[in-house]
């Protein structure tokens, strides 16, 4: 019991930490791919720390509700990674961090925020059932829903699940917003889409926004690495590398239309996260 | 004990008929409330009389045909006949000749079968076990908060139609009797008066459906009618084929798991033929064009239809059934059309903007969800059909009648129109989305039964994509329905809702039952759930387990899979607690207009124009999507009627 208390205490210091120094990297490495310089390292947290410096403006009083909402459930997604529970029921909670954003953006009477929400849902529906199929396979391997399964399992995930491993990468384009998925919001302004889902964010909501993102990262980044939990150490590097790999694509992808996305998703994603378990069918 | 228990079942069954009686004969308001009220209170001592007794019992409750008045039996034989002769009635006043062929191909062989087989009836008559006390409280509680509902509804309802002579007294009439039937229907064991009290309900539907007596309503009200009497053929064909081959009609002992070697012959195909009787009262594709007809009646009536009585009885049926075809290809076969009907209609709530169709689809595929489950048939899988049933009641109850009062209110069931309505009607609005969030996130309940759902399916791979492809989209439609009446700018002045106290008392009560039953979910389905689970006796490894504040899969004493619901409900409650200071804390003074590209006009801070073409203000319109292109209507329901349709055959030539 309390060994998961300081487990969570360590999870919830260090994620943000971590999340905000590989923000800092993606900006760099990005600039440096276009022939930029880039800002430093610590750019994200000297950004964070002057919006929540920001005087607080809304449009709304509940817009700060949804903010809380997106980042308390992403913390408790974490919790559910480190404290080894559920791998299903954690998909879900994050699912619901998202929709929490979604009516945050909805929430107000704004055109450009109610179609970057507008698009975010269609994302999930594009990546939910990968997530699924994901949760399934480990399952269908380690026979547990729990990650605790996955640890204790003798053998990586990654032998039995190369397929399922290739969806999940292909689907963290979509968590992460980098092009070519990043229609619900992105981090450069366009003219059709503002900032999409947190054009009427501002100040201590905005940074809230970005330390959830910061949260989401390091999930997303835990769930590469248990694709490799023996060692854990070679998951992370795969994870780091995964990370690199979304920079690039990021850098030299144009941006699809969703309807492509969600078809492209389904039939690319999905279909190969099914093949990998058919395949698990048929082997056992 | 058993004198008891008789008396009791008389109570829950009889007393809503009495009263029922009473509504229609004394046409005068105030009786009409004071019945309907004393029913209400009444049903649930009755449903809480049954939880003291079953948990202080073996398991079962059981009524032996002994002890019941004599000629009982011939009395329902009676009423059948009868019962089928007025659908017939109905049939010929409307000239719709299909219905007439229906009810012969019920009556001929009902009265070849009762009166000139001799049957034996079981010496069980009624059997009360948790999954019928499941059913027996959400037809009790639920049901009877919506009776009170509709006093204060119906009589706004009355008011906008301008009617000479008011029609309540048969409407109430109607719905409590639709009570009493319900709860008989899942406490007999003897399937020949399962069958009357099935047919019983197919009438009180068609009533209801039809009771607003335009065009409109009479046509889908027969179109229910039709495609439930399609399921009352199946059902009287099932009866007389299991009677045949078992010499039986309890329904415990068919629904026993079968010995090997004894699910053979034609009564994998009487199986399948009760399924398709299921399927049929819950509007499983291709029969789900009734339901979403349904609601041209008055919002009550879609509520009793949705949640407590009607497509219940047909999902208890099936569930009822399924450990005789467990493991089998039929039970292979139902979870796949349930499967399907959850990934239809899901898919197809996308492109729906009228919110009441929104709700018939949602409703369509959680039924669809529970059959599926009643046919993958494992533990985890039953858990999660029970709990399902209890969820869903509840929570789809209390939406359709926000969805009621909000019509009222605003004039309108377009969702598009609920943008704002959280500033017009402050206390609905709010209930509406909580209610509406208990159908899709996490802790609550629904989210639940699909997790256990899901992991339920580790044995059927296919019925594992469908349920996927399910969940995403409803993600979809319920986010962004939520998201609109969630929609509001600033300065909300809040309308105190002028509403009548009966609408505000039930919408109050079923929402503290949708926490009750979520918060509780431990305890409830230790007590009330698990035990039937035992009683089926499975011989899965991996059980469910409720316990610690969450429900746990257990395999061998280590958990494989679980979720701590409380700890999440205790963030849950930490955002309420935070929603109602930052509501309070809001100043006029932090707050900006949206951000229109600095074309805002003038200083409305609420945004709703910009400096258009011409430098004339332009109305900012901001809509969701509807998809319909993908997910429209009448590009996907032919071609998803034909898949279901091919499974059902499926689902019973397999047996042959």
């Amino acid at each position: 019991m309390i060994d998961n208390i300081i487990i969570s205490i360590i999870a919830i210091v260090g994620a943000p930490i971590i999340g905000g120094l590989l923000f800092g990297m993606d900006r760099r490495i990005t600039a440096r791919l276009q022939n930029r310089f880039g800002p430093p390292i610590l750019q994200p947290f000297y950004d964070v720390f002057k919006l929540f410096g920001k005087e607080s403006i809304a449009v709304n009083q509940t817009q700060m509700l949804y903010v809380l909402a997106h980042l308390f459930f992403a913390i408790a997604a974490l919790l559910m990674l480190v404290l080894k529970q559920d791998l299903l029921m954690l998909m879900f909670i994050l699912a619901f961090s998202q929709i929490a954003l979604i009516m945050g953006a909805m929430s107000v009477r704004s055109p450009y925020s109610k179609i970057g929400a507008q698009r975010e849902i269609m994302q999930m529906l594009a990546y939910e059932p990968v997530l699924i199929f994901m949760a399934f396979g480990v399952y269908k391997v380690t026979g547990s829903f729990m990650i605790d399964g996955i640890l204790t399992y003798p053998a990586p995930l990654l032998y039995s699940l190369p397929l399922i491993f290739f969806a999940f990468i292909y689907i963290l384009t979509i968590k992460l917003r980098k092009s070519p998925f990043d229609f619900s919001t992105s981090h450069h302004g366009h003219q059709e889409l503002i900032k999409g889902i947190t054009t009427e964010f501002s100040g201590t909501q905005l940074a809230l926004l970005e330390l959830t993102d910061w949260y989401d990262l390091v999930i997303l980044m835990g769930l590469i690495a248990l694709f490799f939990a023996q060692p854990l150490w070679v998951g992370i590097l795969i994870a780091l590398a995964a990370y690199l790999l979304e920079l690039v694509i990021d850098n030299i992808c144009a941006r699809v239309t969703w309807p492509l996305m969600v078809k492209a998703t389904w039939v690319i994603g999905g279909g190969t996260a099914l093949v990998n378990i058919i395949w698990l069918y048929v082997r056992a | 004990m058993e004198g008891y228990v008789l008396a009791l079942l008389a109570l829950a069954t009889l007393l809503p008929a009495i009263c029922a009686a009473i509504c229609y004969l004394i046409p005068n308001r105030a009786v009409r409330n004071v019945v309907v009220v004393a029913n209400t209170l009444v049903l649930f001592f009755c449903a809480w009389e049954f939880v003291r007794l079953l948990l202080g019992s073996n398991g079962t409750l059981v009524v032996s045909e002994s002890s019941l008045p004599s000629h009982l039996g011939e009395v329902i034989k009676i009423l059948d006949v009868l019962l089928l002769g007025y659908i017939g009635y109905w049939g010929i006043k409307l000239k719709k000749p299909l219905i007439i062929v229906l009810t012969l191909l019920q009556l001929i062989p009902v009265i070849i079968f009762e009166f000139f087989m001799g049957v034996h009836e079981p010496t069980a008559a009624f059997v009360i076990d948790y999954l019928s006390l499941v059913l027996i409280l959400l037809i009790s509680i639920v049901g009877p908060i919506i009776a009170v509902f509709a006093m204060g509804y119906m009589e706004e309802h009355e008011h906008h139609l301008h009617l000479e002579k008011t029609k309540q007294p048969a409407f109430f009439m109607i719905v409590i009797g639709f009570l009493g039937a319900m709860n008989a229907l899942v406490m007999t064991n003897n399937l020949s008066w399962m069958y009357f009290f099935w047919e019983v309900t197919t009438l009180c539907s068609f009533l209801l459906i039809k009771h607003d007596g335009n065009e409109i309503s009479v046509n889908n009200a027969v179109r229910a009618l039709w495609m439930n009497c399609t399921g009352g053929v199946a059902f009287i064909a099932a009866i007389i084929i299991i009677y045949m081959l078992k010499g039986t009609l309890s329904v415990a002992e068919i629904s026993a798991a079968p010995i090997a070697g004894e699910f053979t012959g034609l009564f994998p195909v009487a199986l399948g033929l009760l399924c398709f009787a299921g399927f049929t009262k819950s509007a499983q594709y291709p029969f789900q064009s009734w339901l979403l007809g349904a609601m041209v009646a008055p919002t009550p009536v879609s509520a009793l239809l949705h949640s407590s009585t009607m497509v219940k009885a047909g999902v208890y049926l099936v569930v009822r059934i399924s450990p005789a075809f467990l493991g089998t290809d039929l039970g292979y076969f139902v979870a796949l059309s349930g499967a399907f009907t959850f990934l239809a209609a899901s898919a197809v709530a996308i492109s729906q903007s009228n919110a009441k169709r929104v709700l018939a689809y949602s409703t369509i595929a959680n039924l669809g969800l529970i059959i599926c489950c009643a046919g993958i048939g494992n533990y985890i899988a039953l858990a999660a059909a029970m709990l399902l049933i209890i969820f869903h009641g509840v929570s789809k109850g209390l939406l359709f009648l926000c969805v009621g009062t909000i019509e009222q209110g605003i004039g309108s069931r377009n969702i598009e129109d609920m943008q704002g309505v959280m500033k017009i009607m402050p206390f609905t609005a709010t209930i509406m989305v909580i209610g509406m969030i208990s159908m899709l996130m996490p802790p609550f309940g629904v989210l639940i039964t699909k997790w256990l759902a899901i992991e339920a399916s580790m044995s059927m791979p296919v019925v594992l994509i469908l349920i996927a492809l399910g969940s995403a989209c409803t993600v979809a439609f319920w986010s962004k329905w939520i998201g609109i009446v969630l929609t509001m700018s600033y300065k909300p002045k809040y309308n105190v809702e002028k509403i009548a106290t009966s609408i505000k008392f039930s919408l109050g009560f079923l929402f503290a039952m949708v926490f009750v039953v979520c918060v509780g979910i431990a305890p409830m389905y230790s007590f009330l759930i698990d035990p039937q689970l035992q009683a089926f006796n499975f011989a899965d490894k991996i059980q469910v387990v409720g316990s610690n504040g969450g429900i746990w899969l257990m395999s061998s004493g280590a958990a494989v899979g679980g979720f701590a619901v409380l700890s999440v409900f205790a963030i849950m409650f930490f955002l309420f607690i935070a929603a109602a200071y930052f509501m309070s804390k809001g100043k006029s003074a932090d707050l900006r207009a949206p951000y229109l590209c600095g074309e805002n006009v003038g200083s409305d801070i609420r945004g709703l124009e910009y400096t258009g073409p011409g430098e004339k203000p332009a109305g900012v319109v901001v809509r969701n999507y509807y998809l319909t292109g993908a997910f429209g209507e009448e590009r996907l329901t032919l071609a998803f009627n034909l898949i279901a349709g091919a499974l059902i055959l499926l689902m019973i030539g397999v047996g042959i």
